[in-house]
Order: structure tokens, then C-alpha cells, then sequence
């Protein structure tokens, strides 16, 4: 049962009438004294009952003849203001008139003796207090724990007389159920009008609680109002009510309105006069007159009602600085018409308040940073806890898949169709050559003067070439600094690693791989003519110069670009102003060379001879006025170079690059590559593969020919700038491919090799343009023949290779190196080139 | 040939005016306060009006007017408050910034170089830092910050026109013990303003707090004695009972005997103070016997009745703006 109910059950009347056994009470507290502090007692109360009577006494003269009042009460009234006559007084009048003003409900009578029984109990309290320390505090009244018992199970309400001896008859620890009692804890409420709460009476929709609250605060100013009344009255008033009330709640309110602060009048009244503004009440906490004996528990100020007549705003209109900075209209202009914005915000400053609203929200709009990274570390934990059934590891494999595509780029991709692209840009076919032969045959001269002539170098550049050449004692070399550019190539006069330029003539873009002809960088020379179509030769003609590089590097280079695919060749007989351009020798060369040429596979009608002399610029772009050159009829070089046909290149293919170089290219571009497409084609945004280390990256950007582009094909000498990708992941010799079809590296493959040299099996190194990379050849299979192809003396082991013979060898490689069928290789060890051949 | 090097003057320049120290007619005298001692200045004030800012507010006082209601001549003319504040925040820290569990509140208060008679200069003096000092102490009481931790907002108050202790004829720091005691009333008042105007602008940003906090001053003053009450102060102490008198919102360009002067940063609804700030000597009570309360505590309490005062006119000035936002919310009201 629920103790709302009980106590709305109680008999309040019977109930109380039980407490008038007070003699009883008294017996049984008397029996627990000793005799001296009976003693003590009885003076308190001889003492007592002595100021009892001669307060009865004043109040009698006080009220007058005319009040009808018994004496018990006024003694009653008296000892609960413990003989102060004017309190009593007080109290007595205001319980007169609101008796008779209020509506009698339940008769007179029965308030009476409601009033008297709890008197009753109000005197027991206080006879309890004088017993144990004779303090005479009030303060014990308001104990919550003396007038309240919250509740109690069972049919009938106990009584406190047999309280002591309640437990007598019950069993430890087996209370039956009928009298065991539900202990309440009454929850913690919020404190009232802190954050949340609202001290506006009224529209907000207030609990059940703070609805009566509201109404005591209500009443309470009412009656404060009416002056006559105070607050400490008011509370015993409100106690002699209460037995009339039916409600529980206001039953449970009753301690809580015994906190309320006392009032003193003479204070309020003063309060309440001069002030202009509503006024805080200061709580007055030091005073120790017994009729302020009540501590006020709550400090905090009720807010009172504003007098409307005394009390105005004080809210000035705005200077005329303020009307300026808030607009012209700001002042209330009459209204003009029913629509439109309101009148009276036209050109109020919040006009632009919502245009700017959404922007001042938008700081903690988005998830902040660290939410961002928790969502993806969780997101990412559960996408990887997942495991265990195959459906859960397709699901993973699957969602990896779209995470390697959501990966992608904010580089985007055109999507073009590039060879489509190709074919509508007519540009000028593009053509790659390298220049080799022996050292000092004047290849990077002869270069210079072509570049020279051309006028892609300017007279100021060469002559400053010129002078500085001079002043190292190498006059001869300016033009050759056109091409060699480091400070090592020119300080010994000697090219060493790929010199590159490109040119235009009016039918086709030049690009010239300058290769060293030094013995000592012949893995640089395989490297630029691995990027050419067709090669310039060029011989010394001077006396034993040309013998000599016969038998080195000119036979060697010859031999190399063959082997590497190079079918069309120029041979520029250069020098031969130092011979007064003799026909006689010039034709003694034509005839060795061309011999040597046929012999290395080169077809004779690729085969173009011209005299030239690189320091004189003599037939290389115009044709010689010397008239002891005037046995030559034909074309001058760069007629030779333009009249190359067109090469067919494999753009159809996927996308091969081999990278020449990797550099910085920026601040925007930290990594960048270059290279010439083997195959295939790449445009901006395409994800590629670097093959052997098998790193994906994004193409941020494509130079061709130092000009951006959005596309490139192959054979076009072009520089990448990557993105998405570690530098350390790239080195020069790698194969950059389309992500479609990478190259599968090999670390074994079988290849059909021409033999320069004697070839066992031997360590070598294996060369495909710029990749180098340490191997063996760890089989020689068979050795073939050259006309057919076919294995020579079957079922015989093969030895030795002999040189000019064709084999077919088995190379191990120490590390896989990207390479496909049909690649071009070059086999050296120990300086020389040893072989040459094709994958198989 | 012109000096190109240097920044020039326009050709035609104007020279600036002087005024006249002693025009004849007038009186260069202060103002008498023309309204009761419970009554404090009449305030406007106006909410968002920055608008790249997240909460702004804009307070001005009404200056006094002469004697007749007659403003005086433009040289003489009392100054009156007029600051504006604006409220940046809460926004993310940088992220170089440490871990802050709270919102940080960074409160600036600066003068406008034209604010005061005495030109302020562009850096921050230490008036205006200790003003921010106590600002910050205001404001962090009411603002809820563990709401917003890693959080930081900056309160920026202009001052366009201050409150100064001395007219213009006076010695600026004069020795004088009559003028020194009622100096620093001027900072005292731009204090309490800037306390309601930066409220103002936070609540108008939409920062959570638990309340308004609201500037009230309040000074300890003795009128002009009469020739009686002179008579009787030879014969008693300086402060006799009732000589004195406890002024709301004192203007200081109407007062010029001042003792004490208090500040406080209130709450209404929780009846709490935020900051308090006292200047000078408060008298003792005539009686000395039982003090009950002190003048201190009068003080106090008077600051906190204007602080009351003052924050009617916040809340209608919320009122009026959220008013605003209502209408032009509601897709009726075109």
C-alpha cells in the first residue's frame, strides 16, 4: 500500500486523541530519570508554570475583556513561544480571525480539537527537549524525523507509545511481513532554479512538486503582504491548518514550509520603502532572540513581483552615434503597407543576422578532426576483426577492392581516349637517335655544331662556352659543352653519361641521345641507344684514328644498337677538313664500315655515309662551299636525319616506361621521373605500377618536351610527376606500367645471344637500358644457326660459345628484373660486352 | 618639385579647432546629479550587431544632461559609455594548442584611441589589461565550459567612449586629495558595462551559461553640507550618522567627492557575484556599537541593485531580438 493512500486513510482525529494519554508518557519517562535530575525537573517545571500563569496573566490584559479565549489555550500558545506574550498575542488574534473567516468544512469543533491534539504533541517534543539538555529550542520542532513517519506497511498505523517494544515479539532476522516497513529514500531532486529550472510561474509546463511550491510561495506573499502576519506565525497558523487539509503531499510539505525564512516586519516594512528597484532580500543570519530561533535554511531570495507603478526600465533610446552604426530606418518608422518584413526590424541590425547565421554555425558543424579519425579506426577495426568463413574473406577481399578504388585520386582522370587524341594532333612525328662511336671521335662536337646551326644554341652561350674553354686550354671542346654539361664531362673532355637535347626542323622533333664513347660508360651508351630509333655513327677519319676505333668502340657500339634493335644508321666521317677533305680516304672508310656493318646484320640501304667536319660545320646543315668538298653531292646531315622514315611505335600495347632518372621536379612535384614510353600510353590521373617493387601511384602530371601535357605515347621522351607513392620504392632502371598489365619480373629466363666474346657459363651482367643488374649465365642450351635459327650439332653439350656465333643461354639473375619476352639485352662482364640478344 | 619620399598632408589642410577655456557665460562646472540616488543611468543596449561575429552587443549610457536638461557646450559635454563587444567562439583551438578540458575564455578589453580626452595608445595599456583581467574573472563564473572542451572563445570589447574622472580643465593627476579620492571611478564604470555588454554578446553567440552576469557600481559619497551639518561635523567625527549617502550607477563627471566606489558582477537568478571590486575607504557607521552591517556590505548591496536594474534592460533587449528571430522564422511573415 502505497503511503499516500494510508495516510489518506488515517483518522485523524482518533489517531490524535490517542496522543492525550500524555499522563501515561509522562510516567514512562519519569521512571528513566534519576532522582537528581527530577529534581532538577520539577524546578523547570515549578519555574515554568510560576512564568505560565503571569504570562496568562498579560495576554488576558493585552487582548481585553472582549476576546473570548480559554486560559488553556493561551497557556498553550505561550509555552510554544516560550512565554513571550507578544508572540502569543499575535498568535492568538490572527488564529481568531482566520477561525472565523475561514469556511467551516468540517466544523469548528473538530479544527479545535485538531489544533488541541497537535499542541499536545508540540508540548511532548518539548518536554522530551527540556528532559535531555533543557535547551529550549524550537529548532527540535522542525526535526523532520519527530512529527513524519513516511510509512508504514500493514493495516494499522503504529503507535508511538509502543514504539520501544514494537520488535519484542518478532524473531531476529524473521520480521513477518506484515510489519515490515519500506524504508523511502526520497531522491535527490535538483536543487529548484539552478540551470534548468525556470523562476517564471505560469506558461512552462512545472511539476507536480514545484506546482505547490508555487502555490505556498503565493499564499506566503499574499499573507506578507497584508503586513499583519509573520512569517513564524504564519508557520504555527499553518500547522494549526493543516489537520484540515486533505491532501498527503501538503501533509510531506509541512517541514519543508516550516524552513521558510522568517520575516521580521519592522525589516520588511523598511525594506519596502525608498527602494526604486525589486530588492534583495539580505538574509539576517545572526540573531539570537528566541523568536528568530528558527535558522533559515534557504538563502535563496524569492524574486518578488515588480511594483508596475514605482518600478520603470531604465532603457534609453540610442544616441545619435548608436542610430548611425545601426542603420538609418532603425528608429520605428510608420508602417507602410501589411506585407514586407516587419516594420519595426527594417534596418535593425538583424537583418543581416541570418544571412551570416549558417556561417557562425559552421564552426562545430562537421565532426571534428578526432571524431573523423575515430570513426575510420573503428570502421577499420571492424572491417578487419571480420574473419573466419570464406563469405567473410570474399566480403574483405571485396570491400579491400573498393578500397583500393576510393583510394583514387583527387588527380582526376580526363578519361581520354589518347590514341585517338594522337591521331587528331598532327603533330610532327617525333624521332630519337643516339650518337656513338669511339672515343674523341667528335660525337658531342659535331652535335653541338648541329644544335649550333640550328640556332637552339645562341652565339652568347657558345662564346661564353668558347672562353671558358679557352681558359682551360680546350678551345676545341666549346661545342662539344653544348652536350656535356657536368663539371667532370667537361674538366676531362669527356662525355659520360647520356647527353640530351631535342631539336625541330620543319618536318619532325628531334630528340639526341649524346652517348659516351668512352669504354669505361658503355652501360650509359646502352642505356641512350635502348631510347633511339636510328643511330649517327661517327668515325674519326683521321690517320689511325679510325683504325684504332675500328677495332674499339666504333665495332662495339655498331654491334650494340644492332643487337638492341637500332636498324637504320648514319655514318658522319668526320674530320676530314683535317685530311682537305680527301675523297680517297672517305671512301677507303665507306668501304671498311659498310663491310663491318653488313656483316653485323644492318641491311645496306640503311646504311647513309656523309663527310663532315664537326669544328667547321661543314655538311652538317649546310652543304659544304669548300671546293675541296665539292666531290660531294648529297644531302647534308640533318636532310639524312629528316629523311627517316616515321617508326611504327606500339601504342596499342600496355603502357611501358623505363626510368631513366628520378628527380625532385618542385615544390609541387617531389617526385618526378623520366623516361621515354616503350609502349603504350599514360594520361593525367592514370594509376601505374612500378615494377619490381610493385607500388602503385597516381600520374599527377606529364611534361612532354618540357611543355605540360595531359597525355603522352610511346616514343616520346616525357617526364611524369608522381603522386601516392615513396621515393624509395623507384630507382632508375625500373619499369613504370599500366596497373592493367604490369611486367612479371623474372629472375630466370632462357635468351638467344650473339657472342661478342668467348661466353661460359659466367658471371655477367645483364644490361636492358638503364637497368643493369648482376647475374650468371647458368646454362649454355644450345648453339644456333645464324641463318635458320635452328640448334646446331643436336644433342651435343654446349661448352664454349665462340664469338660471332649465336647460343641460346640460361641467365640467372640475383635479384627479378622486369623484362619481357622479345626484350633486348646485353650481356657484359668485366667491361666488355660479351653478348647481346633477345628474350625468349 | 613635389617631396615624393613622404606621406603629404592634402593640399587645402584645415586647422583643428580650439575651443575657448573660459567662454564667457559659462561655468565650467561638473553636473549635479539630476536623478535620485536609487536610480541608475538609462542604459540601450543592442544585441548582434557584428555580424562576422559569432555574438556581438552594442551598450551605450545615456549621457547626463545640464542642468535644464540643456546639453552644455560640445568641449564640456560629460562622456558617456558606448562600447560594443564581440564574441568569437567557441571555436576549435589550433591544434598546436595543449589539451584544455574547458573552454578557454580570452577576454580583450581596448580603448579606442578617441575613447577618452587623454589619447590611449594602440597597445594595450595596464589599465586595460587589468579591466580584462577582471572582465575574464566575471564571465568565467557564468559560462558552462566543460561543455565545450578543446574549445577556446575570445571576448573583444571596444571602448569608443569611456567614462573619464576629470573634466577637461582639471589636472589630470592632480594631488589634490578631494579629486584622487573619487579617481578611478571612470574605470569602475567601464568595468561594470563591459561585465552586461559581454554577457550580452555571449548569450547572443549562443554559448551556454548558467545566467546574464550584470555590471552595477555603486559609491559611497557625501553630499554638500549644509551649514547646520557642517557645524555638526566639527564637533563630531568626519561621518556622522546619515552624512553620507550610498549612490547606484554614480556618473563621474557628476561627483567629485567620492570615498568608495564598488563594483560586482551579479547573478540574479542564482543570487551569486561574480566579481567584486572596491576602491577606496568605506566610512564607518555613525553608531559604532552593533554593526549589524557594514557600509561595505550597503555597498555592496546597492551595486547589486543596479546590477538588478540593468538587467531589465538585457532582457529586453533578448527579448526584442528573439522576437525578431520568431517573425522572420516563421514563413507567413514573408
Amino acid at each position: 500500500m502505497s503511503r499516500h493512500k494510508l495516510i489518506k486513510q488515517l483518522d485523524l482525529e482518533e489517531e490524535l486523541d490517542d496522543y492525550d494519554g500524555g499522563a501515561l508518557y509522562d510516567n514512562d519517562e519519569n521512571q528513566g530519570i534519576s532522582p537528581e535530575d527530577q529534581g532538577t525537573f520539577i524546578i523547570a517545571i515549578v519555574n515554568g508554570e510560576y512564568r505560565l500563569r503571569q504570562g496568562t496573566i498579560r495576554v488576558r490584559d493585552v487582548l481585553g475583556p472582549g476576546f473570548e479565549i480559554s486560559d488553556a489555550r493561551i497557556q498553550e500558545s505561550l509555552w510554544y513561544y516560550y512565554y513571550d506574550v507578544e508572540k502569543s498575542v499575535n498568535y492568538l488574534l490572527s488564529e481568531q480571525t482566520s477561525s472565523n473567516t475561514k469556511p467551516k468544512q468540517k466544523g469548528a469543533d473538530l479544527k479545535l480539537s485538531a489544533v488541541d491534539g497537535k499542541s499536545d504533541l508540540n508540548c511532548r517534543c518539548h518536554r522530551r527537549w527540556v528532559e535531555n539538555d533543557y535547551d529550549l529550542d524550537f529548532g527540535a520542532f522542525n526535526d523532520p524525523d519527530v512529527p513524519i513517519i513516511h510509512s508504514v506497511t500493514g493495516s494499522s498505523y503504529f503507535k508511538p507509545d509502543v514504539m520501544s517494544t514494537f520488535f519484542n515479539d518478532a524473531p531476529w532476522c524473521n520480521i513477518p511481513p506484515g510489519r515490515q516497513g519500506e524504508i523511502l529514500i526520497e531522491p535527490l531532486y535538483p536543487p529548484g532554479r539552478l540551470m534548468g529550472g525556470s523562476s517564471f510561474q505560469g506558461d512552462a509546463k512545472v511539476s507536480k512538486l514545484a506546482a505547490i511550491a508555487a502555490a505556498r510561495r503565493m499564499k506566503e506573499d499574499a499573507r506578507s503582504r497584508s503586513g499583519t502576519v509573520t512569517s513564524s506565525v504564519a508557520l504555527l497558523d499553518k500547522l494549526g491548518n493543516k489537520m484540515s487539509l486533505e491532501t498527503p503531499n501538503e501533509l510531506e510539505m509541512a517541514p519543508k514550509a516550516a524552513t521558510v525564512k522568517p520575516l521580521n516586519p519592522v525589516q520588511a516594512d523598511t525594506s519596502k520603502t525608498s527602494r526604486k528597484y525589486p530588492v534583495r532580500e539580505r538574509g539576517v543570519l545572526n540573531s539570537n532572540t528566541p523568536e528568530d530561533a528558527i535558522p533559515p535554511v534557504e538563502s535563496i531570495i524569492s524574486e518578488r513581483k515588480r511594483d508596475p507603478e514605482t518600478f520603470s526600465i531604465p532603457i534609453a533610446l540610442p544616441s545619435a552615434f548608436a542610430r548611425t552604426i545601426l542603420g538609418p530606418s532603425f528608429e520605428r518608422a510608420p508602417t507602410s503597407g501589411q506585407d514586407g518584413p516587419p516594420c519595426d526590424l527594417v534596418g535593425s541590425p538583424y537583418h543581416f543576422f541570418f544571412d551570416v547565421a549558417d556561417a557562425k554555425m559552421d564552426a562545430f558543424a562537421e565532426p571534428s578532426p578526432d571524431d573523423v579519425v575515430l570513426k575510420a579506426q573503428t570502421s577499420k577495426g571492424t572491417k578487419t576483426t571480420k574473419s573466419g568463413t570464406g563469405d567473410e574473406i570474399r566480403a574483405v577481399t571485396s570491400a579491400l577492392g573498393d578500397v583500393a578504388i576510393s583510394e583514387a585520386p583527387k588527380y582526376k582522370s580526363k578519361n581520354l581516349d589518347v590514341l585517338a587524341e594522337f591521331k587528331k594532333t598532327q603533330i610532327k612525328p617525333t624521332a630519337n637517335f643516339v650518337v656513338i662511336g669511339h672515343v674523341d671521335a667528335g660525337k658531342s662536337t659535331l652535335m653541338g655544331r648541329l644544335l649550333y646551326d640550328l640556332k637552339v644554341v645562341n652565339k652568347r652561350t657558345l662564346d661564353k662556352y668558347r672562353k671558358e674553354a679557352e681558359s682551360i686550354g680546350k678551345s676545341s671542346f666549346a661545342l662539344a659543352w653544348v652536350l656535356d654539361q657536368g663539371t667532370d664531362e667537361r674538366k676531362q673532355g669527356v662525355t659520360i653519361d647520356i647527353g640530351m637535347n631535342n631539336f625541330e626542323t620543319d618536318k619532325t622533333a628531334f630528340t639526341i641521345l649524346d652517348a659516351p664513347g668512352h669504354r669505361d660508360f658503355i652501360p650509359n651508351m646502352i642505356a641512350g641507344a635502348s631510347q633511339a630509333d636510328f643511330a649517327v655513327l661517327v668515325i674519326d677519319a683521321s690517320t689511325g684514328s679510325f683504325e684504332s676505333g675500328l677495332k674499339g668502340q666504333t665495332k662495339e657500339h655498331a654491334l650494340l644498337v644492332r643487337s638492341i634493335g637500332v636498324q637504320r644508321i648514319i655514318i658522319a666521317i668526320n674530320k676530314l677538313d683535317t685530311l682537305s677533305w680527301s675523297r680517297d680516304r672517305f671512301d677507303e672508310i665507306q668501304q671498311q664500315v659498310s663491310a663491318f656493318l653488313t656483316a653485323a646484320g644492318f641491311q645496306p640501304k640503311n646504311l647513309a655515309f656523309i663527310p663532315c667536319s664537326g669544328l667547321t660545320g661543314e655538311n652538317i646543315v649546310d652543304v659544304s662551299t669548300n671546293v675541296k668538298a665539292s666531290w660531294y653531292t648529297g644531302p647534308p646531315l640533318i636532310s639524312l636525319l629528316e629523311s627517316s622514315e616515321p617508326f611504327a611505335r606500339a601504342l596499342e600495347k600496355p603502357l611501358r616506361l623505363t626510368i631513366d632518372d628520378i628527380f625532385r621536379g618542385g615544390v609541387q612535384n617531389p617526385l618526378s621521373i623520366s623516361g621515354r614510353i616503350d609502349a603504350g600510353s599514360v594520361q593525367i590521373g592514370d594509376i601505374v605500377i612500378t615494377v619490381p617493387s610493385n607500388e602503385t601511384a597516381i600520374t599527377k602530371a606529364i611534361e612532354v618536351n618540357s611543355e605540360p601535357s595531359d597525355w603522352a605515347v610511346a616514343g616520346q621522351n616525357v617526364i611524369l610527376h608522381l603522386a601516392n607513392i615513396d621515393p624509395n620504392y623507384l630507382k632508375t632502371g625500373d619499369v613504370i606500367c599500366s596497373l592493367a598489365a604490369p611486367i612479371k619480373p623474372l629472375s630466370i629466363f632462357t635468351m638467344k645471344v650473339l657472342a661478342f666474346e668467348h661466353i661460359l657459363p659466367m658471371a655477367v651482367e645483364v644490361h636492358r637500358g638503364r637497368l643493369h643488374a648482376p647475374g650468371r649465365i647458368s646454362k649454355l642450351a644450345a648453339v644456333l644457326d645464324k641463318a635458320s635459327g635452328k640448334p646446331k650439332e643436336g644433342g651435343k653439350k654446349v661448352r664454349i660459345v665462340k664469338p660471332g656465333s649465336v647460343a641460346r643461354v640460361v641467365v640467372e639473375v640475383d635479384e627479378p628484373v622486369p623484362l619481357e619476352l622479345g626484350g633486348k639485352v646485353v650481356l657484359r662482364a668485366g667491361g666488355q660486352t660479351v653478348g647481346a640478344g633477345l628474350l625468349e | 618639385m613635389a617631396d615624393r619620399r613622404r606621406v603629404n598632408g592634402p593640399a587645402g589642410g584645415t586647422a583643428p579647432p580650439v575651443y575657448a577655456q573660459q567662454a564667457a557665460g559659462f561655468q565650467n562646472t561638473r553636473r549635479s546629479r539630476m536623478r535620485g540616488p536609487n536610480q541608475i543611468r538609462k542604459l540601450f543596449l543592442k544585441t548582434g550587431l557584428t555580424p562576422s561575429a559569432s555574438g556581438s552587443a552594442y551598450l551605450e549610457f545615456e549621457p547626463s544632461l545640464g542642468q535644464n536638461g540643456v546639453p552644455g557646450r560640445l568641449s564640456d559635454r560629460p562622456s558617456a559609455l558606448k562600447l560594443t563587444c564581440t564574441v568569437h567562439g567557441p571555436r576549435p583551438l589550433p591544434r598546436s594548442a595543449p589539451f584544455t578540458p574547458q573552454l578557454l575564455l580570452s577576454a580583450h578589453i581596448k580603448y579606442a584611441p578617441f575613447a577618452s580626452r587623454q589619447r590611449k595608445g594602440y597597445v594595450r595599456d595596464a589599465n586595460e589589461r587589468d579591466l580584462a583581467v577582471h572582465l575574464e574573472s566575471a564571465l568565467r563564473g557564468v559560462l558552462i565550459g566543460e561543455r565545450w572542451p578543446k574549445s577556446g572563445v575570445d571576448v573583444v570589447i571596444t571602448v569608443l567612449e569611456g567614462e573619464e574622472d576629470c573634466l577637461e580643465d582639471e589636472p589630470f593627476a592632480s594631488t589634490d586629495s578631494e579629486y584622487s579620492r573619487s579617481k578611478g571611478l571612470g574605470m569602475m564604470s567601464v568595468l561594470s558595462g563591459c561585465i552586461t555588454v559581454a554577457s550580452a554578446a555571449i548569450v547572443d553567440a549562443g554559448i551556454d551559461c548558467v545566467d546574464f552576469v550584470i555590471g552595477g557600481v555603486a559609491a559611497v559619497a557625501r553630499p554638500p553640507l549644509t551649514n547646520k551639518q557642517k557645524a555638526k561635523s566639527r564637533v563630531k567625527s568626519d561621518y556622522a550618522e546619515s552624512i553620507w549617502q550610498i549612490l547606484m550607477d554614480p556618473s563621474p563627471a557628476e561627483h567629485e567627492d567620492l570615498d568608495a566606489f564598488c563594483v560586482v558582477g551579479y547573478l540574479q537568478s542564482r543570487d551569486e557575484v561574480t566579481e567584486l571590486w572596491v576602491k577606496g575607504n568605506t566610512p564607518n557607521k555613525g553608531d559604532s556599537q552593533d554593526q549589524e552591517e557594514t557600509v561595505l556590505d550597503v555597498l555592496t548591496d546597492r551595486a547589486v541593485e543596479a546590477a538588478i536594474a540593468a538587467r531589465h534592460v538585457v532582457v529586453e533587449a533578448f527579448k526584442e531580438s528573439n522576437k525578431f528571430r520568431i517573425q522572420s522564422h516563421s514563413p507567413d511573415q514573408g
